[in-house]
């Protein structure tokens, strides 16, 4: 791996789903020559793109795990990540953009700044991550990369300037002109990978040198030196216009737009170009640690290669070899036998293998120095670890990661699927926070958790066919949680007397709602319930919460008070205090109104004009709550919050009322209390559920 | 409590009565440019917020984040007229309240009763309450309108919703016979309820032109809140 951090970039490719990301990216793989053939995402030669070396992946034409790789262009190492489109499959491109330092955001030409663009700027701007934007498809029917460029600036707020212009679009899309250079691209060859650089055709050249002046007025507020050039009216050279365009993507002030068509291999070359030009190296990005051994106090990480190592597990896969962690250094450098500590646990580790990925493909390396990305072999982590030198104990920022909101039962077929079922989440929970498992007590049924209904379901087919674990699934599950809205009193005394040592334990107290899941406060004075009892106690009262009283759904926003209580020299015990607490928590909970709450869904839908009205309707029909509408040409985009119960299905309907024509993207919002209505339906379902 | 104390605080409840105004077919809320339409109609939405009602708001002038923003604002000086409120409190009830507006932002290209016909339907067939007032804010009074006008009388008639408009009337024009402004004067009898809002020294006069037994009665605005000024 390269020392010289000037000439690495590690950039992601982030987008709305079919965007052509993922063909995009085999593209560069082309055209860097890591790969020597083109697979298409859904082609018809079955072989499916390098960068989706899952099988399920090819099959549905969707990234689901983001799959990092390496290229050369130019003398310059580019570590590529190439990020899941689809909403439930967020936490992947939370995780990339993360340890990335620009991405390319990638739009489509005929449907312009979609949701999920919109859901991926603010990860962006969460996480501050450099971008240049793409306007891919221009061979589409309906492309206007114009239109989009200017969608960049009323959709996103993005500071949108033209690098290119089209020539010619749709079924006509030919090449485009440079207007930093003032040149034509032409794209040569069976897979274009010819740049024939010529004059700009004469009836874009006037439109051409509009456009310059545009850019050059946008990029002088970035450079004193092009402000005077252009107040001289001297000369203004390439190298100036590209050193002010960079100067302010670094500053997330401008977002050059380039443009082109992946599946027809247009203006890709010039797109790697502008990744080295406008995109930072490691050594423009500030990155920050936590120091645990002083107050959490921040430090600045350096792309050092001398200072103490500090890394990021930023995902784990399970290969054929073990697990494989890939993992950013943002400072000093691993070296094959260096001791690492994980400061999550303060385990150490020997780096063994260090290899660096080509999507399925690995290349052994001896080293992986700050700046880089890589992955380790055989390490016991989950993702989002800290890696350091034994020397220090930093901690990189915590990533944010959401709660599942959705639940589907999984039951194995026999003994063999079993076990293969336990090693395929065991796997998946370590590789992803947002998937999470656990078993039923009372119907002894798997349970599996996660985002969406295609989350879900990815990992139900994974399991399937990287796990050979056979499984039949249960129709989805919300997941309701239960909670009180009153104040109550307890005074419950356990009491038994039955042969043998008996068990006796007095606690009284009150509940009232709050807003931590769960809080306990022990207000005993006067040894009313001896000390060493009370941790009983809270350990009763906690017991509880895991499955409310009401409707056996997880408890949340409870503070129990203990304020009295009477014990037995004899017959007192842990245990006795445990069960006089659980009494005591059925016998305050029923009385403090106890209430379900459901998950609430944000939903973004997108479809045009003409069906703005049904669209609402279908979210009126569903208990949504419409938050706002709003026309962006011929599209509307409608914003609401439904709850998730009612989103089952969604996909089929708002394709049917709208010729196929509207999409949306959903992600969990809040947990709201649930209708009376809905409430007495979901007893009756809990009931029937029990019976059989 | 706070939502009764709101309410009573509310200048909607003084100028026109609340109840006054969902009993309305059309009312309308006019002034010249930049003296406050918008945000009196606001006001008079929050009223119905505060009962729990629904409201819509078209707006063929403003985007979302700005509709959004306008009803933030009003809330906020309703609640800071009546003196200390806590603060958790006032943003729970806002929390609550406002999930029952929806807003709506089209130009005026893309405005069309059809959709609105489109949307409340969906209310009935859902079986839900019928917002009890749309707002209706920037068509153009000194066009011709009457297509529009009479899609939105048949909407009133089949959903039984209060349709409040803002008309903008122009400085230099004179009022027409009836002490009507223009726009106003050749569609009078299709509003029951008018409102006209004028600079006065520091302060904003609200002139209630039509609403029954309360015509001509006149109110002052504090021009910073729309809050009525003691």
């Amino acid at each position: 791996m390269i020392r010289d951090l000037k000439r690495v970039r590690n950039i992601g490719i982030s987008a709305h789903i079919d965007s052509g990301k993922t063909t995009l990216s085999e593209r560069i793989l082309f055209y860097t020559a890591r790969i020597h053939k083109i697979n298409e995402v859904r082609g018809k030669d079955g072989v499916g793109a390098v960068m989706d070396s899952m099988e399920l992946e090819r099959e549905r034409g969707i990234t689901i795990a983001s799959a990092a790789t390496y290229c050369e262009w130019k003398k310059h190492n580019i570590n590529l990540i190439d990020t899941p489109g689809h909403v439930d499959f967020t936490v992947e491109v939370e995780r990339s953009l993360r340890v990335l330092d620009g991405v390319v955001l990638i739009l489509c030409s005929v449907a312009g700044v979609q949701s999920q663009s919109i859901t991926v700027d603010q990860q962006m701007k969460r996480y501050e991550v450099p971008c240049i934007a793409f306007v891919n498809k221009c061979d589409r029917s309906g492309a206007n990369p114009a239109k989009v460029a200017k969608q960049l600036k009323t959709k996103l707020g993005h500071n949108s300037v033209l690098m290119q212009l089209p020539i010619g679009l749709e079924d006509k899309h030919e090449g485009v002109v440079d207007l930093v250079a003032m040149k034509a691209y032409y794209f040569e060859g069976d897979n274009g990978e010819r740049v024939a650089i010529k004059d700009i055709p004469e009836d874009l050249l006037e439109a051409a040198k509009e456009a310059r002046e545009e850019l050059i007025d946008a990029a002088s507020l970035f450079s004193e030196e092009l402000t005077d050039a252009i107040l001289e009216e001297s000369d203004i050279s390439e190298e100036l216009i590209k050193k002010a365009v960079r100067t302010g993507v670094m500053d997330r002030q401008i977002t050059p737009v380039f443009l082109g068509s992946a599946y027809k291999n247009k203006a890709i070359q010039p797109l790697l170009d502008a990744v080295l030009d406008y995109l930072p190296s490691p050594l423009d990005i500030h990155n920050e640690a936590i120091d645990l051994d002083n107050n959490e106090e921040s430090v600045v990480l350096e792309s050092n290669f001398d200072k103490p190592t500090v890394a990021l597990a930023f995902k784990l896969e399970d290969g054929q070899y073990g697990q494989l962690t890939y993992i950013r250094v943002y400072q000093g450098c691993i070296t094959k036998g260096d001791t690492l500590v994980n400061t999550r646990d303060g385990k150490k580790i020997k780096a063994g293998r260090l290899i660096r990925m080509h999507a399925s493909q690995m290349e052994d390396v001896e080293e992986i120095p700050a700046g880089h990305i890589g992955a380790m072999f055989g390490v016991d982590c989950a993702s989002g670890d800290t890696f350091v030198s034994p020397t220090i104990n930093y901690s990189m920022l915590a990533m944010h990661v959401m709660e599942p909101v959705i639940s589907l039962s999984i039951v194995p077929k026999d003994n063999k699927a079993q076990i293969n079922m336990s090693k395929a989440l065991n796997r998946f929970t370590k590789e992803d926070p947002t998937f999470k498992t656990y078993v039923d007590h009372e119907t002894g049924e798997t349970i599996i958790q996660g985002m969406g209904e295609l989350h879900l379901e990815v990992y139900v087919e994974r399991m399937k066919r990287e796990y050979k674990a056979e499984v039949t699934t249960g129709a989805p599950r919300v997941a309701y949680r239960e909670t009180i809205t009153q104040k109550s009193l307890f005074n419950y005394t356990h009491k038994k007397q039955t042969g043998g040592a008996g068990q006796f334990g007095r606690v009284a107290g009150f509940m009232e709602p709050c807003e931590e899941d769960f809080e306990f406060v022990n207000k005993i004075t006067g040894g009313r319930i001896p000390t060493q009892y009370i941790p009983a106690c809270e350990k009763g009262f906690a017991a509880c919460m895991e499955k409310g009283p009401k409707l056996e759904f997880p408890v949340t926003g409870v503070r129990v008070t203990i304020d009295d209580g009477a014990f037995h020299a004899v017959d007192s015990s842990e245990m006795a205090f445990q069960a006089a607490a659980r009494g005591a928590f059925l016998e305050g909970y029923m009385k403090a109104k106890p209430v379900v709450k459901e998950p609430i869904m944000k939903v973004v839908i997108e479809t045009p004009n003409e069906f703005q009205g049904s669209c609402m309707g279908l979210i009126n029909q569903r208990r949504g709550i419409i938050q706002g509408s709003q026309e962006e040409g011929v599209m509307s985009v409608i914003e609401s919050q439904v709850p998730l119960s009612e989103m089952f299905g969604f996909s089929t309907v708002l394709r049917s009322a709208t010729q196929g024509k509207a999409q949306f993207t959903m992600e969990f919002s809040s947990y709201k209390q649930v209708p009376q209505s809905i409430a007495e339906e979901i007893i009756k379902q809990k009931q029937e559920e029990k019976k059989a | 409590m706070l939502k009764q104390d709101l309410n009573l605080r509310s200048p909607i409840e003084k100028i026109m009565g609340i109840d006054n105004i969902t009993d309305s077919k059309f009312g309308a809320v006019l002034s010249r440019a930049g003296v406050g339409k918008t945000r009196f109609l606001v006001q008079i939405a929050l009223t119905q917020l505060l009962r729990d009602q629904k409201i819509v708001h078209v707006s063929l002038d403003d985007s979302i984040g700005k509709i959004n923003l306008r009803y933030n604002e009003g809330y906020t000086n309703l609640v800071d007229s009546i003196g200390y409120v806590d603060p958790q409190k006032a943003v729970r009830l806002w929390d609550d309240i406002s999930l029952n507006k929806v807003g709506i932002s089209y130009n005026d290209v893309t405005f069309d009763t059809g959709k609105l016909k489109d949307y409340l339907k969906s209310f009935k067939k859902a079986e839900l309450p019928m917002p009890a007032i749309m707002i209706i804010d920037g068509l153009n009074f000194d066009e011709d309108i009457t297509e529009i006008l009479e899609n939105l009388q048949a909407l009133n008639r089949e959903f039984s919703t209060s349709i409040w408009f803002a008309m903008k009337t122009h400085r230099d024009e004179a009022m027409a016979k009836d002490g009507y402004p223009v726009q106003l004067e050749s569609r009078k009898d299709l509003f029951d309820k008018a409102l006209f809002l004028q600079p006065v020294d520091n302060k904003i006069q609200a002139v209630v032109l039509k609403d029954g037994n309360r015509t001509d009665q006149s109110f002052l605005l504090d021009p910073a809140t729309m809050m009525l000024v003691e």
